[in-house]
């Protein structure tokens, strides 16, 4: 069943809909939130998220859109854990153009689990959206609400501070 | 955790008899408090007392509807069929409160109580709309279930 008619189905009021929804995506919520915050304090926040889309659902216009709209609810809810982090500025990041990074070929998704936490909150988000959520540039884009462009160019850099990261503990370029 | 225990801790905003109790709330406090108001208004002369518990069964009333705004605004949200449901809810209330402002207004034949039959007939016309929204809002999503193959 697809994501739009399980949530054509919530808004129609149907529980059990409701159920599969959950079923379908809490792993998937809990996974980014895990990943962003820490297994902590995942559960809160996981319920968190989805206290806000029970309560969002019925608004939601374009039920085909629910990953990204998901996405972005796990996100607020995320920054508002994270929002003293978050209140630092963002350098250069939307004058960095988005290039061809002979680093990117290197991020697998080991390595990405492995080197994840250590890197700061913005780079960490977009590797985990993208990554490891199978999210694309146009919906991650509309989760961090920049544009496709910045995406990239964030995509980029993290994978450089990623491969820095792991290079500076030993493993291999 | 897993999704079943996530239900579990979601069931407040999930279960229809809440969404539904909210909405009783709301046009009950502000069905009451309308027509209350209107007996008070319309009276001649009361005693000191009398004032008071009119006052105060006001007062409860607004504070019904004001928790019924708040919950359903904050707390509990209103799907498709609740949406329905409540509409209906709504107009049958309004019309209550409609037939009992008109008896109103035939027994005084005041000002104040030809207001009040505005006011009930207004809030009464406006339940009808929703209800004619309510449903075809959900008539939208029952066709787009049923060309999704639901």
């Amino acid at each position: 069943m697809t994501d739009e008619l399980l949530v054509v189905r919530c808004q129609l009021g149907e529980r059990e809909a409701f159920a599969e929804l959950v079923g379908v995506w809490n792993d998937p919520v809990w996974a980014y939130v895990r990943r962003m915050i820490g297994p902590s304090q995942a559960d809160d926040v996981a319920q968190e998220v989805w206290l806000a889309v029970v309560r969002g659902l019925p608004r939601l216009r374009e039920p085909g859109r629910f990953a990204p709209w998901l996405f972005t609810i796990a996100r607020r809810a995320v920054a508002n854990r994270l929002r003293e982090e978050y209140g630092r500025p963002e350098v250069l990041v939307e004058e960095e153009r988005a290039s061809a990074d002979p680093a990117d070929g290197l991020v697998d998704r080991a390595e990405l689990l492995t080197g994840l936490s250590e890197l700061p909150v913005r780079e960490r988000e977009i590797l985990v959206l993208f990554h490891l959520e199978d999210l694309s540039l146009e919906d991650c884009a509309e989760v961090c609400a920049i544009p496709v462009g910045t995406v990239k160019s964030r995509l980029s850099r993290a994978r450089r501070m990623l491969r820095d990261h792991l290079t500076e503990k030993g493993h291999p370029r | 955790m897993n999704p079943d225990d996530l239900i579990g801790k979601l069931s407040g905003p999930l279960s229809l008899r809440s969404r539904i109790g909210n909405v009783v709330a709301l046009l009950g406090g502000l069905g009451g408090a309308l027509f209350i108001g209107l007996l008070w208004a319309t009276e001649p002369a009361l005693p000191g007392r009398t004032h008071l518990a009119f006052g105060v069964l006001v007062a409860l009333g607004l504070a019904w509807a004001g928790y019924g705004v708040w919950a359903l605004t904050r707390r509990t949200p209103l799907f498709a069929l609740d949406r329905v449901i409540a509409a209906w809810l709504a107009v049958v209330a309004t019309g209550l409160l409609t037939a009992g402002t008109i008896a109103v207004a035939v027994a005084r034949g005041t000002w104040v109580s030809t207001a009040g039959v505005l006011v009930a007939v207004t809030l009464a016309v406006l339940a009808v709309v929703i209800l004619i929204r309510a449903r075809a809002a959900r008539a939208a999503l029952l066709r787009r279930k049923g060309e999704l193959g639901g």
